[in-house]
């Protein structure tokens, strides 16, 4: 699903340059859940912008869904983005001036999708967070969980292959980032792939993989193999120990 | 694809609008002064090039005034209309009462019978001699120009009859219908016959803001002194090399009068139109300016909203908006509130246009200025909201990650 190879991302200004990302290598199989965890600065946003095809990189090679993304130009990747990956973000990022039934018609908007799809899709996406009885309330009439949950409904109405949450429960309380965490499991059983970044080392136990970047790379890198060990049924306690 | 994604748009911008209501109260009052100011230039400017009938670009006038006791104005008026006849590059010179289209003249009244009822009809009239039609440059389309020996003596009273006298055409349609004019009579205030022997296509008289301004006579006769007008008229690109001629002769010929005036005739039409011309320019400038405010007020509206919009504009993109689909998000919402202003404005419009015909007598604001106006509020909305509109689209995706 997601392969990226000796990837390197640098910042540069007139005095100084940071290595965000260096040599940087990853492989996300189709139906993955993985964690991605790591200290502050260590590269965690970059890797989730270039992941996101939200900023570009410097050398290396990345491939999402068998699609070769270097090189292609903006709108291309525009298109990728919009079909291929749904976001989730630590302040949900909903227009606080349309309903939630037109945020979630947002990307499927860009897809040149017909009404009745839309709906379909918005309709449904919305019934799986359970909030289709407030598709016409604002997002400022909801709570953070709601929103976040709208946020997800959003994320997957364009039945993206691949999901990737910034910190989905960073603005959250530890009821609502359970409920978050438990609807991304479910998407998840359902065969989207996710790649959750995050500080939490709780959540990260939640995920049937936990990847570790240190200063720009990852830390424990090895080509994928197939899990052994489904982390998510201990997931329970751990998120019951942070209520 | 634009009406598809109106609906959103409009119900974002009906949930903020404070601004959006400004702006498109200030496009609306825009086009309401627009409109009807552009149509008052437009008739000020029509009055101004409206054809004179007279070759008012190759005429200079010349006023001399005499004034010792032995001035004959008689002879002298003589001697400089030959001195002038002479000079090569003049066509044609006349002594005049007046001068056309220079806000100063004399009228009087013609009648159907001698009895001198009713109404009568209005005539502007100049005193010319034999020489009159060719130096205003009217164009004769019927009958025949005076004869040398049917010019009358000066008449300080103006009582004495005029037997003829040749009219413009509006002035005969206004006197005889659509019959023939020619060698048909009239009579003056006192009821002296006048016989029109002859008529000119067209001229503008003295007073250019009079409803009857080509209702014009030409009368046989020497005007009064001791003031002596002459109207010049040279072949094309002579006028100033003659009236240099002119005024440097005149000046010093005959000590016993005084050359007052020597100007170009466009001079006076110009200084007629002065008043014309000043509120046109005063309109555009006007008109011009409140177009610019117009675009700023748009421009920063356009701004505003990008720059509060940051974050959302870089979710937008994330979620996969392409630059195209962010510049035409904010072109359309900007469309949008420009053609909420325009609406209200036209309907503003019609109604200054319908005040301001009333108060001033004006025609009726016509249509096509209304729809002229809407074209041009809408494309200053549309360039003034490019330039946020592009700069919107350079937000990055990656703005969406961004922790606030």
């Amino acid at each position: 699903m997601l392969v990226m190879r000796h990837i390197s991302k640098v910042f540069r200004t007139d005095l100084i340059e940071t290595h965000a990302l260096r040599d940087f290598s990853l492989e996300v199989a189709e139906g993955d859940f993985v964690a991605v965890t790591g200290p502050s600065g260590s590269g965690k946003t970059t890797f989730l912008n270039v992941a996101g095809l939200l900023e570009g990189f410097d050398t290396g090679s990345y491939s999402l869904d068998g699609v070769d993304t270097s090189g292609l130009s903006d709108d291309a990747r525009s298109r990728l983005r919009n079909e291929k990956i749904g976001f989730i973000f630590q302040s949900f990022n909903l227009i606080p001036d349309l309903d939630i039934f037109d945020n979630v018609d947002v990307p499927l908007r860009y897809r040149r999708m017909k009404t009745a799809e839309r709906r379909e899709r918005i309709t449904s996406a919305l019934d799986l967070v359970g909030l289709a009885s407030r598709a016409h309330h604002l997002p400022s009439q909801l709570s953070g969980g709601q929103q976040q949950r709208v946020a997800i409904a959003r994320a997957i109405a364009g039945d993206p292959k691949f999901l990737l949450a910034d910190e989905p429960t960073g603005n959250l309380d530890s009821l609502m980032a359970r409920q978050v965490m438990d609807l991304l499991e479910q998407i998840n059983e359902m065969g989207t792939t996710i790649v959750l970044v995050t500080h939490d080392p709780e959540l990260a136990r939640r995920a049937q993989r936990n990847v570790q970047i240190i200063d720009g790379q990852v830390s424990d890198y090895r080509p994928y193999e197939s899990h052994v060990r489904p982390v998510r049924e201990a997931a329970p306690q751990a998120a019951g120990a942070t209520t | 694809m634009i009406s598809h994604d109106i609906r959103p748009i409009l119900s974002a911008l009906l949930r903020n609008r404070t601004g959006a209501v400004l702006v498109a109260l200030q496009v609306a009052i825009a086009l309401a002064v627009l409109v009807n100011a552009v149509y008052v230039v437009k008739q000020r400017v029509d009055k101004i090039g409206r054809p004179t009938g007279v070759d008012v670009e190759n005429i200079f006038v010349a006023i001399s005034a005499g004034f010792a006791t032995d001035y004959n104005h008689a002879a002298t008026t003589r001697a400089d209309l030959a001195w002038l006849r002479r000079l090569p590059g003049v066509r044609a010179a006349t002594l005049s009462s007046n001068i056309p289209l220079s806000g100063g003249g004399s009228a009087t009244t013609l009648f159907q019978t001698p009895e001198v009822k009713g109404e009568g009809t209005f005539m502007n009239y100049f005193d010319v001699d034999e020489s009159g039609v060719d130096a205003l440059g009217v164009r004769l389309v019927a009958g025949r120009n005076f004869r040398a020996d049917e010019i009358l003596p000066e008449d300080p009273t103006g009582s004495k009859p005029v037997p003829n006298i040749i009219v413009t055409k509006p002035l005969a349609k206004a006197l005889f219908g659509t019959e023939d004019a020619v060698g048909k009579v009239t009579y003056d205030a006192l009821g002296h016959p006048v016989s029109v022997i002859g008529v000119i296509e067209h001229m503008q008289g003295s007073w250019v803001d009079s409803d009857k301004l080509d209702h014009v006579g030409l009368l046989p006769r020497r005007a009064v002194g001791p003031n002596a007008t002459y109207l010049v008229r040279a072949v094309p690109g002579q006028r100033d090399a003659i009236l240099k001629l002119a005024e440097e002769h005149l000046s010093t010929s005959d000590l016993r009068r005084v050359l007052r005036i020597v100007r170009p005739l466009d001079y006076y039409r110009d200084r007629s139109y002065q008043a014309d011309r000043n509120i046109a320019i005063f309109l555009v400038t006007v008109t011009a300016l409140l177009g610019c405010v117009t675009a700023l007020g748009i421009f920063a509206l356009a701004t505003f909203n990008v720059n509060v919009r940051t974050r959302q504009i870089g979710t937008r993109r994330a979620v996969g908006a392409r630059k195209a689909d962010i510049v035409r998000y904010f072109m359309v919402e900007n469309w949008l509130v420009t053609t909420a202003g325009v609406v209200l404005g036209a309907a503003l419009a019609l109604g200054v246009g319908y005040a301001l015909s009333r108060a001033y007598e004006l025609p009726r604001l016509d249509l096509y200025y209304l729809i002229g106006g809407v074209l041009v509020l809408w494309a200053i909305g549309q360039v003034a909201a490019w330039q946020p509109s592009k700069r919107a689209a350079k937000v990055s995706p990656s703005v969406a990650t961004r922790t606030v």
